[in-house]
């Protein structure tokens, strides 16, 4: 327990990091449950309005701060060091100061429930005039600006031990363009947290100075400007998205080349993509203001539609990748090819918000909700799922039922599709977002059960993952060092690995040493 | 269904783009998931022999970047067309409202006619409007950020403290709309709704005479 507290190893921090932010997964998948059952007929009151605001403020919060964006993060200390063959991160205490700060912060955040007035309830956006204290007086909205800066600056400090490690760190032979795309993808994911991350700090920062030291950044009575507070925040909030799928192009190009037993498709371009989004998503924050009337809507329209281009790229890659390969439908497999299905409609819908004509009728209502669910979720969640299946016999020594693991892609994959589709369609007929209850007109009641019924679905989906996990570690099967066939550095290794990684490295001359190594003659032939 | 039947000349304009975009939308949706589920129908992993092992295609490259180039330079061209024209505003409109958000409810001042509306969360006001003719709205906030939604004329825009802003609404069919606020503002949220009735313009006259005379 001790060794696991005061531990440096980034392969702990990592399993830490999974860990805790699977509980604030739990912790957000519950508010949401609780949401959709609110929402199950038009007439429900199962939440009061205080509670519900509370419960939506911390579902948001949790799901993106304190798990998908971190989860990622977790997953590169874990991966990063075994990737490119190093021994640990570059900068271990810093790496496990990181760690605690986000978990201290997220508890902060999460403790508002016990503070008198309850937990924040201003959105997971926290807009002022609404955060200020006269308006949101109590002590959670306090705890939440304290604790979402504390896992703020741990971002910061991961996403500088994550470039200085790949850029200082990799084995001899682990050429710039040998790295692995998941390493290249959390680079450019890391240099938009130091881009976007201190702009967040700033506006709690300011926030905080409103709230208690008299300052008036954001009250136009004294000179100050609502619009302030969203340009700063939409600043760090737009990279913010990208800081959440990022990772994830990165796990699914690694698990479709590894199950489709080819190479990635179009290594450079996914390289370069990358960070083509990186660069594009710093100007376009203002796409989420075309309905203030204080922004210029068609340069950031015309800059996020820019977007889909390099987004597009991946996806053609992903295909050419898959294109006369030898497909192998494994559980991860299962999980990226819903991946690819889930967050193309996201993209689509994400193109069309981006035409202001468009977003004037979606902005904040339901047609939002189900875009941004359909890319964080159903894109980021099924790539953790992808991921978990497939770097947990690395991670624990132990792989997962693939029995089990196609039944819960299946019913999550149905639920998912099942809770969120109707959303689209609720949206288009006038149901905002964060409302509590609606009226039985049009197809409101029938749309908003349907998505309730899905939402149980996806809990049967990850109690499934659960017993899984139960089931799986009990019976301990060996499986081997490498029962995938995979292609990066990690599976050279023994599972888990030991202390400090490597006893030796294969010699590195492609982006697939571990390939290289079981198929020499293949390897000859394709590397030149 | 707002979409299908839209009620202003401004959501007419509105549901254009939505019609482009929803058409691409198709389109594109349709070959993508061709393009995925091709592979996995037609190349399984059948025995152990590896297949090719091919690393990019240069010219196809070219394909799949200046295609979808030219497909979001089309998207924005209607989308430039179509903002251009819903932000308009016409320097004389026919009628003038200054419309007030605040928790939990809404101000409706018609400030030529010395009428004042203001509701409560229990009890939404009405928004009257002259069928076709061109209402000029003036929108603000006096305490945090709200939106004016109006589903059927595919329409919002946020009311912020410390700012106006203005758009034109320009009704196309007569009868009673749900209006509502978009942007959370607390508590009572989901309570800050309002109507909208769009009756004749000789009705219109005759409210704002009675109207005008029985406001305070």
């Amino acid at each position: 327990m001790i060794a696991w507290l005061t531990s440096t190893d980034h392969k702990k921090i990592g399993i830490m990091y999974i860990v805790a932010t699977s509980f604030f997964f739990g912790i957000a998948g519950i508010l949401a449950m609780l949401i959709r059952t609110q929402l199950a007929t038009p007439d429900m009151t199962f939440l009061g309005p205080h509670a519900f605001d509370q419960v939506f403020t911390i579902h948001g919060t949790a799901m993106i701060f304190l798990f998908v964006a971190p989860f990622g993060l977790g997953l590169a200390n874990f991966l990063i060091p075994l990737q490119i063959g190093a021994p640990d991160m570059a900068f271990p205490r810093l790496n496990a100061t990181a760690l605690w700060l986000f978990i201290f912060g997220g508890l902060t955040v999460l403790s508002g429930a016990f503070a008198s007035g309850g937990a924040a309830s201003s959105g997971w956006t926290a807009f002022a005039p609404l955060s200020e204290i006269r308006i949101s007086a109590g002590a959670g909205q306090d705890l939440w600006i304290v604790g979402l800066t504390m896992t703020s600056i741990s971002s910061i400090l991961t996403a500088l031990n994550i470039v200085v490690t790949v850029f200082l760190l990799r084995a001899p032979g682990m050429t710039m363009w040998r790295i692995p795309i998941f390493s290249w993808e959390m680079v450019a994911t890391s240099l938009l947290i130091l881009m976007a991350f201190p702009p967040l700090v700033t506006v709690f920062a300011m926030l905080l100075i409103d709230r208690h030291l008299g300052g008036q950044f954001f009250d136009p009575a004294h000179g100050g400007n609502p619009v302030l507070y969203q340009h700063l925040f939409w600043f760090f909030g737009h990279p913010e998205v990208y800081v959440m799928i990022l990772p994830y192009f990165g796990v699914v190009t690694e698990i479709v080349a590894v199950f489709s037993r080819k190479p990635v498709f179009g290594y450079v371009e996914l390289v370069l993509s990358a960070f083509a989004i990186a660069g594009l998503s710093m100007g376009v924050w203002a796409h989420h203001m075309f309905t203030t009337g204080a922004v210029t809507n068609l340069f950031f329209s015309a800059m996020s539609f820019l977007i889909a281009i390099p987004t597009g790229v991946k996806f053609f890659n992903w295909i050419g990748t898959m294109w006369k390969g030898s497909i192998e439908f494994s559980t991860p497999m299962l999980f990226v090819i819903g991946f690819m299905l889930n967050f193309l409609i996201g993209g689509i819908t994400g193109v069309m918000v981006a035409s202001p004509p468009i977003d004037f009728h979606a902005e904040d209502s339901y047609f939002l909700v189900a875009h941004f669910h359909y890319v964080l979720g159903g894109g980021s969640l099924f790539a953790i799922f992808a991921a978990l299946y497939f770097w947990f016999p690395k991670i624990f020594g132990v792989k997962l039922s693939e029995r089990i693991g196609k039944w819960t892609f299946g019913i999550l994959f149905a639920g998912f599709n099942l809770t969120f589709f109707p959303m689209h369609f609720m949206g288009i007929e006038g149901m905002p977002r964060r409302v509590y209850t609606y009226p039985a007109i049009e197809h409101l009641p029938l749309l908003n059960a349907l998505a309730t019924i899905g939402a149980g679905l996806m809990a049967v989906g990850v109690l499934l993952f659960l017993l899984d996990v139960v089931v799986s570690v009990r019976k301990r099967e060996p499986v081997g060092d490498d029962p995938w066939g995979g292609y990066t550095l990690e599976w050279a290794t023994s599972s888990p690995p030991p202390e400090f990684n490597f006893t030796s490295l294969p010699p590195i001359h492609s982006e697939r040493p571990v390939f290289d190594l079981h198929h020499p003659a293949v390897a000859a032939e394709v590397t030149p | 269904m707002p979409l299908f039947d839209p009620a202003s000349v401004q959501a007419q304009t509105l549901r254009g783009d939505w019609e482009i975009f929803f058409g691409a939308a198709v389109v594109v949706a349709i070959i993508m998931f061709a393009l995925i589920l091709l592979p996995l129908l037609l190349w399984r992993r059948r025995g152990d022999a590896l297949p090719p092992q091919f690393k990019k295609n240069r010219s196809f490259a070219y394909v799949y970047i200046l295609t979808p180039f030219a497909l979001v330079a089309v998207l924005f061209y209607f989308t430039f067309v179509k903002e251009r024209s819903v932000d308009a505003l016409v320097p004389s409109p026919y009628a003038t409202v200054d419309v007030t958000a605040f928790r939990w409810s809404w101000q409706f001042v018609y400030p030529h006619a010395r009428i004042r509306i203001v509701g409560t969360p229990q009890q939404p006001p009405v928004l009257v409007l002259p069928l076709g003719k061109i209402t000029q709205v003036n929108l603000t906030s006096v305490d945090v950020n709200h939106a004016f939604w109006i589903p059927y004329f595919l329409f919002k825009r946020d009311a912020i403290a410390g700012m106006t802003n203005h758009f034109d609404l320009t009704p196309t069919r007569l009868g009673t709309f749900r209006g509502l606020c978009a942007e959370y503002c607390g508590l009572d949220h989901t309570l800050m709704t309002f109507q909208v009735k769009v009756i004749s313009d000789a009705d219109y006259r005759r409210w704002l005479a009675t109207a005008g005379k029985s406001t305070p």
